[in-house]
């Protein structure tokens, strides 16, 4: 149709509809029918589009979140998670640590470049830088690990040709001081020994620190004390401990020689061993603790009655003897005051194997530690459990148990009588400690008394830190000997103490294997004279550290508190040899 | 009438377009500026890894010992010099008072002035 101006009165008045024939109409039908197809489908199209606006601008859906979300966390994630002590002080992590490589075919002049680093890095050899420089390959280390220091100065002197690689490393702070606690992870990052492999797998998968109840300022008294003392007496080795009787928490735990955890060439199997844990040692007089607090809780005897301790004891092939022969009646407090083999001996066989054997079971000395470390050692105890094992085991010997237990085990008695097992996992202090009673408060009340009573009078005087009422008892054993027997000479000295022995607090062990008598101690190589100082001087530095303050000794509370009456038999005048 | 409404909605489209842009812009700036915080955070993080361990190795209990020793006047305090608050004397009285009437001008506290053998003496 075209459009013409036309006057309205030239128009013919068109009828009412147009009519074509034929194709022209066909055409004109298919054209409105495609048309309106299109457009509905257009329509649609449009509808469903603004339905979905709609719903998407207006509607809200539940998976919807509100606000925009972070991808991925934001931590910094190291593979291995951190060992720290009780302080948060780092004991062992993980390090992004670079490593120094060469791509010789971007390095343009390799002896101007080799010069070049060597101003830095000193300790490579000219030669060597040359030949890896000029070498065909496309990769060559040149130095591992370097410090973030060496490696600023490296960037700086802008050789091309060389790249740094972030390989992860663990890296122990504290060095040898925790060496034997933490342990340590070899390549890949797998525990080895310690705490790294007892808690491989969740050291692993946290992020989360894990936290020890280890305190490194006592550790480095205990270990820089007992390291005093094997150079004093010409020791091999020595053990020492601090545990905290109420949650027997170890605070303190080392074994010397020991190894730096960060140069994992150099460490040698004697330094690896673990004294104070996987070692099993017959730990000699300490055990009369043990003793005493049996025969007195089973109710035997009591600390008014004594034994006749003035001939040897004599079964078998054996003969028992004392070190200190008093060769007389002994009371109670005399029998472990002097330490008394035969009194002890006597004291044991009234109680009866099978109630001690039950008793030792009690205090854990069966089996090996709860302490969450690898190295655990079993105790020998005797099987069958003869009369003449408890008679050896009053006094010590024919059981051979490792040190950490023998700490529990005093920590058991000291503390009211309760035993928990020995842990270095920092302790919630809201948690509440379930333990198992081992003998009466009243019994406990009687022990602290005759430790106290060792370090005032008896064979633990060396021991005795003014201030801090140590009590303890110590203790001398023969090692044994190759083909059976015992050693003379090769003797293992310890002294175990608790303080403030009035309401004990922790529970400090200390053992030097082999040492030799020296002039300072007269000759002696005992644990009075070996161990016991090791004790005081640790008791003195540490107790600051833990709180603990120094009271009056004199104080009549005290006094009344710690008092023990030593009965006399009859005849008898007290003895002035105190 | 219909080039009107054309017109308007021309310009409705133009400004929905523009902003739209702009907006995107902004989100693609923020986006960056966050990814390049989050990578800072990252290094950050690491390097207070490297700085704790670097503490942690700096303090270890021999070498603070020896520094003190070659450093300090200071030494291990004797057992004497140790105590506890309820180990020393009392006060004569509530301490809340006693800070009141004895505090200076300047809010300072000052000594107490009355010794004990005085007040003692007067009772």
């Amino acid at each position: 149709m075209t459009h013409t101006r036309l006057n309205a009165a030239d128009i013919p008045v068109p009828e009412k509809t147009l009519k074509f024939e034929g194709s022209g109409k066909q055409a004109l039908e298919q054209g409105r029918t495609r048309l309106l197809i299109a457009g509905t489908v257009f329509a649609l199209a449009f509808c469903v589009i603004a339905a979905r606006v709609i719903d998407v601008s207006v509607f809200e859906r539940a998976e919807e979140p509100r606000l925009a979300e972070e991808r991925g966390t934001l931590t910094h994630k190291t593979g291995r998670a951190d060992i720290v002590d009780r302080n948060g002080m780092l004991l062992a992590t993980t390090l992004n640590v670079p490593s120094l490589y060469a791509d010789p075919k971007y390095i343009m002049d390799p002896i101007e470049s080799a010069a070049k680093l060597r101003t830095v890095l000193p300790e490579l050899g000219h030669a060597d830088l040359i030949a890896k420089f000029s070498d065909k390959k496309r990769f060559t280390w040149i130095k591992r690990n370097l410090t973030p220091r060496q490696q600023y100065a490296v960037n700086k002197l802008g050789i091309p040709g060389l790249y740094f690689q972030n390989e992860s490393k663990r890296i122990y702070p504290q060095g040898p001081l925790t060496a034997h606690i933490v342990g340590r992870a070899g390549f890949d990052d797998v525990g080895l020994s310690g705490i790294e492999k007892n808690f491989d797998s969740m050291l692993r998968d946290g992020s989360d620190p894990l936290r020890l109840s280890i305190d490194i300022r006592i550790q480095h008294i205990l270990r820089e004390e007992l390291q005093t003392q094997i150079d004093a007496f010409d020791g091999i080795g020595a053990a020492g401990i601090v545990m905290d009787v109420n949650s027997s928490e170890i605070v303190a735990m080392i074994s010397l020689p020991d190894f730096d955890p960060n140069r994992r060439d150099q460490i040698s199997d004697d330094a690896m061993f673990n004294r104070a844990t996987l070692g099993v040692y017959e730990m000699g007089s300490t055990f009369k603790i043990f003793n005493t607090a049996m025969a007195l809780d089973y109710g035997t005897t009591t600390m008014r009655n004594g034994y006749d301790a003035s001939k040897p004891i004599r079964i078998a092939r054996f003969t028992i003897n004392d070190d200190h022969a008093k060769n007389r009646w002994l009371s109670v407090p005399e029998i472990f005051m002097y330490s008394s083999n035969i009194g002890s001996v006597k004291m044991a066989l009234d109680v009866g194997g099978d109630r001690q054997k039950a008793f030792m079971k009690r205090l854990g000395f069966l089996e090996a530690s709860a302490v969450e470390l690898p190295e655990r050692g079993r105790p020998l105890a005797p099987s069958p459990w003869r009369p003449i094992n408890t008679m050896t085991i009053s006094f010590g010997h024919g059981i051979a148990v490792s040190p950490i237990q023998l700490a529990n085990g005093v920590a058991s008695i000291v503390n009211g009588g309760v035993r928990h097992p020995a842990t270095l996992l920092r302790r919630d202090t809201t948690e509440m400690l379930v333990g198992e009673r081992v003998i009466s408060e009243k019994t406990s009340i009687a022990m602290r008394r005759l430790l106290r009573l060792v370090v005032e009078k008896g064979t633990g005087r060396n021991a005795n830190a003014k201030g801090y009422l140590v009590g303890g008892k110590t203790g001398t054993a023969e090692k044994p000997g190759r083909g059976g027997g015992y050693q003379r000479k090769a003797l293992l000295s310890s002294f175990v103490a608790a303080f403030p022995v009035n309401d004990p607090r922790y529970v400090v062990l200390a053992m030097v294997d082999e040492p030799k008598g020296n002039k300072s101690s007269y000759g002696y190589a005992t644990g009075g004279w070996v161990a016991a100082p090791a004790v005081k001087r640790i008791v003195e530095r540490a107790a600051p550290f833990l709180n603990v303050t120094p009271v009056d000794e004199e104080a009549p509370e005290i006094r009344r508190s710690l008092m023990v009456k030593i009965p006399q038999t009859k005849g008898k005048k007290a003895l002035a040899s105190f | 009438m219909m080039r009107r409404s054309m017109t308007l909605w021309l310009l409705l489209a133009t400004c929905a377009g523009i902003s739209l842009f702009l907006i995107k812009h902004e989100v693609q700036e923020r986006e960056d500026r966050l990814n390049a915080l989050h990578r800072e955070i990252l290094a950050d993080q690491e390097a207070i890894q490297v700085l704790n361990a670097e503490w942690s190795y700096l303090n270890r209990p021999d070498r603070l010992e020896h520094l003190i020793r070659e450093l300090s006047e200071s030494r291990a305090a004797n057992q004497l010099q140790l105590t506890s608050l309820d180990m020393l004397p009392q006060l004569l009285s509530e301490p809340d008072d006693l800070a009141l009437a004895n505090r200076g001008g300047n809010g300072i506290i000052l000594p107490m002035i009355r010794p004990v053998s005085i007040k003692a003496g007067a009772q």
